[in-house]
């Protein structure tokens, strides 16, 4: 048992040559590809993240353009929809006040038609009765020449008046 | 022979006495093992940069670029830093070696290399020889020798410091053979000894040595699962611990 504590010098040298030729060995035909090809992946990942993350800030910049865009069309349209009622409700008020205006223009005309034709008429009227009363009156006057009764007179007027009607 | 010429005969290397003149040639049981183990590493490491697109070609890929992909980030840059990247190709054949040396003595008839001081101490100097390498290749000779007396130690204390230091570095190294060395031979005379508790109580009695059998199979079989755990873990400390010391040189303040 005193043998297991005992090194052999032999064993040892040819353990540390053993070794270190095994180490060099790999790390020529084993490691160093493998190394290499756990690396070019690595760094590919790393590449596709750092792509990945460039074209998510750039998705969330043109979001946020977007966004903001989309506020100030949404700004616009209720600018422009707020003008449309205030022209449309200036036109309105306009188009009230002309139509009364019209109305009212008309109703006066009418009024002074009315007024004027309601006047022609009388006029008329007046004239007629005045001519009525002169032929009456000249009828009279040519009665007493010809001494002809008043009931004769006034039938002959009554019937020039029907005769004109 | 007694239990522990059984015992000794078992585990102790045994020489072929080759000479060539009067050159003794070291071909022992655990040298032709060692040579077999390396193969055998050696194949399966090739194995696994095999190029093509067949499944076992792409698995034997995944399985070495994970298991350097673990050795980096679980033991070289947690221990050495960034620098420790070079070293990479060492400490993934150190853990394998080892592994497959303690792992190679569950197999029947296949000795365990590392329960042979000569080769953990073959190991651990070359552990050693590369952490010293490290301390020279980043501070310099000069450099390195400063890195045995802390920052900040009064001039009076250094002499006793420095020895101190130095010898701290050597027995650190020690340690790594015989710690690795006690696990594997610790583990497999326990094995053995659970064996030879039957025979034993066989040779006093038939009977009581076939109840024994029972329970010894059982502690047998719990010890050898208990082995492999032991061979997975003693490589994982002795790469890790390697990987730490010489971190600690690397950057040592």
């Amino acid at each position: 048992m005193d043998q297991l504590l005992n090194p052999n010098f032999g064993v040892f040298a040819l353990t540390i040559v053993n070794f270190l030729l095994l180490v060099w060995l790999l790390h020529k035909f084993a490691w160093k590809g493998i190394i290499g090809a756990l690396e070019r992946r690595e760094k590919q990942i790393a590449d596709d993240k750092a792509l990945a993350a460039q074209a998510r800030a750039d998705s969330e910049k043109m979001r946020a353009e977007l966004d903001s865009k989309l506020q100030h069309i949404a700004q616009e349209a209720t600018q422009k929809m707020q003008e449309a009622v205030a022209v449309g409700n200036a036109q309105k008020e306009q188009l009230l006040a002309e139509t009364k205006q019209q109305a009212e223009r008309l109703l006066a005309q009418a009024k002074e038609q009315i007024e004027a034709e309601k006047n022609q008429a009388l006029k008329d009227v007046r004239a007629q009765v005045v001519q009525t009363a002169l032929l009456a009156a000249s009828k009279i006057t040519q009665q007493q020449l010809n001494e002809k009764s008043a009931a004769q007179t006034v039938d002959e007027v009554l019937r020039d008046l029907q005769k004109r009607g | 022979m007694d239990v522990a010429e059984t015992i000794a005969h078992h585990i102790l290397d045994h020489d072929f006495g080759v000479m060539v003149g009067t050159i003794h040639l070291p071909f022992t049981v655990h040298t032709v093992t060692m040579f077999c183990i390396s193969v055998a590493l050696f194949v399966a490491a090739y194995l696994m940069t095999l190029k093509g697109k067949s499944v076992f070609a792409r698995l034997m890929n995944t399985l070495g670029e994970e298991y350097v992909a673990f050795m980096r980030d679980g033991i070289v840059v947690p221990g050495m830093g960034e620098e420790g990247k070079q070293f990479l190709s060492y400490f993934c054949t150190l853990f394998l070696f080892i592994l497959f040396s303690n792992l190679a003595g569950l197999i029947p008839d296949v000795k365990t290399i590392t329960s042979n001081i000569s080769v953990t101490g073959a190991l651990a100097i070359c552990s050693g020889v590369l952490i010293v390498y490290c301390g020279i290749k980043f501070h310099g000779v000069a450099g390195f020798i400063k890195t045995f007396v802390p920052g900040g130690t009064p001039w009076w204390l250094v002499p006793l410091i420095f020895p101190l230091e130095v010898i701290s570095l050597i027995i650190r190294v020690c340690v790594l053979a015989i710690r690795l060395f006690a696990n594997m031979l610790s583990g497999h005379m326990v094995l053995l000894s659970l064996l030879l508790i039957v025979f034993i109580i066989g040779q006093m009695s038939k009977i009581a040595g076939t109840g024994a059998a029972i329970p010894a199979m059982g502690l047998e079989i719990f010890m050898t699962f208990l082995e492999l755990l032991v061979a997975f873990l003693q490589a994982y400390v002795f790469t890790l611990l390697t990987s730490i010391y010489a971190g600690l040189v690397i950057h040592s303040h």
